[in-house]
């Protein structure tokens, strides 16, 4: 039997978009379904694994390297939160010093040289800030990481702009390397037409919707607790809704090198689907 | 695509930063880069400057914040501070002045801010950005030399109509810059003039600091110096006037009835200086009368160099010597601007004798130009081989020289074959070390 291949899957998407909650609920999805999974937050507020870890207080990765003189025990940085989901935050410089770009790079080759990939994993999630504003950002990435994309976006017609240029990093890594889009993940925000604008918009980048989370109060009211819906309310329709996004990702064999389009015909597309008052509000 | 750049004759900006301020007396750099740039750069820097050493704070000992992968992610400021608290603490020093490298510059280091923690310091600490990404290192020099007129030379000082500054001679790019800069301030002393060359021999750091008092600033270079001088007449006021880099009398000459004209001290007095010159120039030179016939008469020569070396050490072969320059190749990066001016130089020379003018940065283009210079053989019974001939450039020439059995003497960076001390090319002495260097080097060939 072969060396077993750990599915390293890294998720983009505009700033606030719902990033950290879906991917922390779809680890959670995952786990319960037997799943071993590592998720490593690539951003430097560091709050990629809040909801797993019930809390905030967590060592970063490069809080270490900065604390101590190059002794840096895996322990120290890797904590076990929701049924033994492992989480790591990157972590990074205080805002405007510092290149927090380098950091998430020093971060992810200091997991690797201290083990953290370990054999018994299925899965590692980046969950990366959403402004890939340099290199460092697309690190997850690069030749031997993540092979596996997802962007959120929503209806919303920023959401859509970002996730098209995240579609462009891609298409600029997969010419050189195996990386692959493997859809995109609605997170909705209740706007009109937004699963079929979604699903067009995914079928035009040459990719599909994967999953389209409905919008719910409940993840609010989960996030306030600093819980996944998984763990709040297991029972909850939304508790589903992630369990089918978890087997959509688990079952997934759509992997494309993405066509990202032209702003142009991204704005078609959105006055297609009725967004076009909203394309006027938008110009600057 | 880019191009690459076959042996470069330069470092990068930080380099010819260091080097600037490794000129100033009792001035302390304050490296704020990654471990290895201040050493490299001392290295190719020093050996290329005819072994120039390291200077008051010693090259290999200069003080540098070597900043490791944690102050490229959090920031380096605070290992700046602590840096700057150290020197200041262990190398005494009238002036202490932050450089900075690619990667502190990248990240957005405020080497300024850290720098003005110690404004109530006893000696000045001045932060000068001077990453590489901007420039090589004759851009260092205009960066470093813009920077400390902006931070350190006295502001709203009173105008001197006698007082000028010299600027455009690169130390370390240009090997003999203190010889050079001492015979030039020599000369236009003697023009009644008061003279602040900064690094020559005698000036202290109240040259720069007084900066401000001169009415002209003389650019000796169609490069170097000139965004320095576009810097000083922003902040001081003091206009200032690009003049060739003068070498042996024809050029001098010239220099000395421009630069009299350009300060207001009249041509009168640049002619009774000329004349006292000349007499004394002409009385040494003519020795050499009858070891010139002696060598084969008349050579021909190959020029390879800066932009302030090359037009001038090729109108003086040919101006002066008599000899047939057959190719100049101008070896730095210029712009379309640059490369006019610098091809304007080669025209109104006395003999009207001019090479095949190349601009190229490329070490390799010496060889590849020559053969449009020089027909080459093509195995005829009768081929007229480019002999008696002389190649002058730098330490990098010495292939092509080997290659054709040249004789070669280093003027232009690198001149790592020779050591220079008080040497000097520029103005009357200047050209009589030229004329001994080469017929010297003839003799030996021989």
């Amino acid at each position: 039997m072969g060396k077993k291949i750990i599915r390293q899957v890294a998720i983009y998407g505009k700033g606030g978009i719902g990033k950290s909650t879906t991917t922390q609920n779809l680890t959670a999805g995952l786990i319960e379904m037997g799943k071993k999974v590592m998720v490593v937050g690539c951003d430097p507020k560091a709050d990629s694994t809040r909801l797993l870890l019930g809390g905030l207080a967590q060592k970063t990765v490069l809080d270490s390297m900065r604390d101590s003189e190059g002794d840096v025990q895996l322990d120290r940085i890797m904590r076990t939160g929701y049924k033994g989901a492992k989480c790591v935050e990157s972590g990074g410089p205080e805002p405007g010093v510092g290149c927090a770009g380098r950091g998430i790079i020093t971060s992810i080759g200091l997991l690797e040289r201290l083990g953290a990939y370990t054999d018994d994993l299925d899965y590692v999630f980046y969950d990366v800030l959403g402004d890939v504003v340099c290199g460092g950002f697309a690190m997850p990435i690069r030749e031997g990481k993540a092979k596996e994309i997802y962007i959120v976006a929503s209806g919303e017609m920023m959401a859509l702009y970002a996730a098209n240029n995240i579609a462009k990093g891609i298409w600029r890594y997969a010419q050189k390397g195996g990386v692959r889009l493997g859809g995109i993940i609605c997170n909705s925000r209740n706007v009109d037409r937004e699963n079929e604008l979604l699903r067009a918009f995914a079928k035009e980048l040459g990719s599909w919707l994967i999953y389209f989370v409905p919008r719910d109060n409940i993840v609010q009211h989960a996030e306030i607790r600093r819980k996944t819906v998984l763990e709040y309310k297991p029972e909850s329709n939304q508790a589903r809704e992630y369990r089918s996004l978890a087997q959509a990702i688990e079952g997934n064999e759509h992997f494309v090198i993405p066509k990202p389009m032209t702003q142009e015909r991204l704005e078609e597309i959105l006055v297609e689907y009725g967004l076009m008052d909203l394309v006027e509000d938008y110009k600057i | 695509m880019s191009e690459i750049i076959d042996r470069p004759r330069y470092a990068c900006a930080l380099g010819g930063a260091l080097f600037t301020l490794r000129a100033l007396p009792r001035t302390a750099p304050i490296i704020h880069a990654s471990a290895g740039c201040g050493y490299s750069l001392y290295g190719a820097l020093s050996a290329g400057a005819g072994y120039l050493g390291g200077g008051y704070c010693g090259g290999a000992a200069w003080s540098s914040t070597n900043v490791v992968e944690r102050e490229i992610v959090f920031g380096g400021e605070e290992r700046l501070e602590e840096q700057i608290r150290a020197t200041i603490e262990l190398m005494d020093a009238d002036l202490y002045v932050v450089v900075t490298g690619c990667m502190v510059e990248m990240i957005g280091d405020d080497a300024a801010a850290a720098a003005a923690v110690f404004r109530d310091a006893e000696a000045p600490v001045l932060a000068i950005p001077t990453p590489s990404f901007k420039g090589d290192s004759y851009a260092g020099y205009d960066m470093a030399l813009s920077g400390l007129f902006r931070g350190f030379t006295r502001l709203g000082a009173e105008k001197r109509k006698d007082t000028v500054n010299l600027l455009g001679l690169v130390p370390g790019q240009d090997a003999f810059y203190k010889g050079n800069l001492t015979e030039l301030k020599r000369l236009l002393e003697q023009l009644g003039l008061r003279v602040n060359t900064f690094f020559g021999e005698g000036e202290t750091l109240d040259n720069l600091r007084n900066a401000s008092e001169a009415s002209l600033n003389l650019v000796l270079s169609d490069r170097y110096g000139i965004k320095a001088a576009q810097v000083f007449e922003e902040i001081h006021g003091v206009p200032y006037r690009v003049l060739p880099f003068p070498i042996g009398a024809a050029q001098t000459a010239d220099f000395l009835r421009a630069a009299a004209e350009a300060a207001g001290v009249g041509t009168a007095a640049a002619s009774a200086l000329i004349y006292r010159e000349e007499d004394r120039y002409y009385d040494y030179l003519e020795r050499i009368a009858d070891i010139y016939n002696d060598i084969d008469l008349q050579r021909y020569a190959i020029v390879a160099g800066d932009v302030n070396y090359a037009p001038s050490v090729s109108r003086f072969i040919s101006d002066e010597l008599g000899w047939i320059p057959k190719l100049t190749v101008i070896t730095d990066q210029l712009n379309a601007e640059e490369t006019a001016k610098v091809q304007s130089r080669f025209s109104g020379w006395e003999s009207g004798v001019y090479p095949l003018i190349k601009f190229d940065p490329d070490t390799s283009a010496v060889q590849r130009y020559f053969p449009l210079a020089w027909p080459q053989s093509a195995n005829e019974r009768y081929y007229d081989s480019f002999s008696p001939a002389v190649v002058i450039g730098s330490a990098l020439e010495r292939d092509f020289a080997l290659q054709y059995s040249l004789p070669l003497l280093t003027v232009s960076f690198p001149v790592t074959n020779r050591i220079v001390l008080n040497q000097s090319y520029a103005g009357y002495n200047g050209g009589l070390s030229l004329a001994s260097d080469l017929i010297t080097l003839l003799m030996s060939w021989r």
